[in-house]
């Protein structure tokens, strides 16, 4: 999920930059200076688990994660996937200097969303109550990027609207993965360190 | 496993090297988004051209940067196959039941050539100087504290982690874990990015109270000094005026 430069009208990508600035600069500031280094630190783990690559029929897809980026930073999702993506495309070369801001909405507003969506598991009790909100939030972190990624698409002109459309479809997969996925790593945090997932830490 | 090197390249001598980071940063930044928003072919072609002939300059190895490129390159080619039988127009040939039209396949080569052009912008703006001095560069920029830590503190400990996570990747291919293809491979999978979490979060507690016992209080003191000089000034010029002929009416015809 990651739309490149060169793609988006100038219209398109200023918007993308200003409600990203808007954003990091109001949820910045809710980070103390005494959680720096574990925003920081739990960015480049995120980083590198994404890089994981899942085989998939013949070929293979790498995890988003957006979705676990909420559950386990909360408010502090949004600056750390804007951190995330910067390194991205100045150490990767992946590209997306001038989408940057677009690529920022389009994981970081799902991951605030995810965040909202774990927090209600408190109100449930399932029997495998970690999973099945993980599968929630990892599911949702995507399909909410999709979403963006198609209005995005099509408010830059009608001759992405078949663009946009394949996008959709080929996101069905990764959304289910992503799901499974993000649920499994959920039980296992709750098994192995279930204060990674504690509210009060964030 | 290959790690990101951007800044491999940093130690040469060339007039990009020499460039004052915070002005190059600046100019380079004006420079891809002109190139970006280029709609005429021709344009975009003489802007690639530009971008060449400024790689050379900086004497970063040609091999080094296409071979940095393939992503871009996956996600351009991907966009033009696609953009060239959905956007219907001029008929260009038929392949088995898709028709190709004129149009689909000239705007995928300008959003390539873009893109491309765009890429290799970041070669010339990070790969001049090593990442650590562009960041502080950001942090004279006025840059917020909070956003140029958290840039350094990540990206020195990507690298770290990227071993940590090749071992296990290892270690589970090597007692068969990834071999299958079912649910049990994903439940592996989680069990692997969760232990990387997992240790993560654990060092995190350990790395808060090295940097506090050190005399960490949030703030970042950089005792490197930036200079200015007239030649800084005119690289800006020159760069600043060819990203604004990129875009200026006569070209746009």
């Amino acid at each position: 999920m990651h739309i490149s430069d060169g793609v988006l009208s100038g219209y398109v990508c200023a918007g993308g930059y200003a409600i990203t600035f808007a954003t990091v600069m109001t949820t910045i500031k809710r980070i103390k200076v005494d959680n720096m280094p574990k925003v920081a630190v739990m960015t480049s783990a995120f980083f590198v688990a994404s890089l994981i690559h899942v085989p998939l029929g013949p070929t293979s897809v790498h995890l988003i994660l957006n979705g676990l980026v909420g559950v386990i930073l909360g408010p502090a999702a949004f600056v750390s996937i804007f951190v995330g993506l910067i390194l991205q495309a100045f150490l990767f070369q992946h590209g997306g200097i001038t989408t940057l801001g677009v690529n920022t909405i389009m994981m970081g507003m799902p991951a605030l969303l995810a965040y909202k969506l774990f927090d209600l598991r408190d109100k449930f009790n399932f029997k495998a109550n970690e999973f099945i909100f993980g599968v929630l939030a990892g599911i949702g972190g995507v399909f909410l990027g999709t979403i963006i990624l198609a209005l995005v698409l099509i408010t830059t002109g009608s001759e992405f609207v078949g663009v946009a459309k394949y996008a959709l479809l080929a996101h069905l997969p990764v959304m289910i993965i992503e799901g499974i996925v993000t649920g499994f790593i959920v039980s296992f945090l709750m098994k192995v360190k279930p204060e990674i997932l504690r509210k009060d830490r964030r | 496993m290959h790690l990101p090197e951007i800044d491999k390249f940093a130690h040469l001598k060339s007039p990009l090297h020499s460039w004052d980071p915070r002005v190059k940063i600046i100019s380079i930044s004006i420079l891809i988004f002109s190139v970006v928003l280029v709609r005429n072919l021709q344009v975009a072609l003489v802007g690639f051209c530009l971008t060449t002939v400024l790689i050379f300059l900086s004497r970063i190895p040609f091999s080094f940067v296409f071979f940095h490129l393939k992503w871009v390159l996956l996600f351009t080619l991907a966009l033009s196959a696609i953009l060239s039988f959905t956007i219907s127009g001029n008929l260009l040939f038929r392949l088995l039941f898709l028709s190709i039209s004129r149009e689909g396949v000239n705007l995928g080569i300008l959003i390539s050539l873009r893109a491309i052009t765009a890429t290799l912008l970041i070669f010339l703006m990070m790969g001049t100087a090593k990442f650590s001095l562009s960041l502080k560069a950001l942090q004279k920029m006025r840059i917020p504290d909070k956003l140029v830590q958290l840039l350094m503190f990540t990206y020195r400990y990507i690298f770290l982690f990227m071993d940590e996570e090749r071992k296990m990747i290892v270690a589970a291919n090597s007692r068969g874990g990834l071999k299958r293809r079912d649910f049990s491979t994903l439940k592996t999978i989680g069990g692997i990015a969760g232990m990387l979490l997992v240790r993560s979060f654990e060092r995190t507690e350990r790395i808060r109270e090295a940097m506090f016992s050190r005399g960490y209080n949030g703030k970042l003191n950089i005792i490197d000094e930036f200079t200015l000089n007239s030649g800084d000034f005119i690289k800006a010029s020159i760069t600043i005026a060819v990203a604004l002929m990129l875009n200026f009416p006569w070209v746009m015809k």
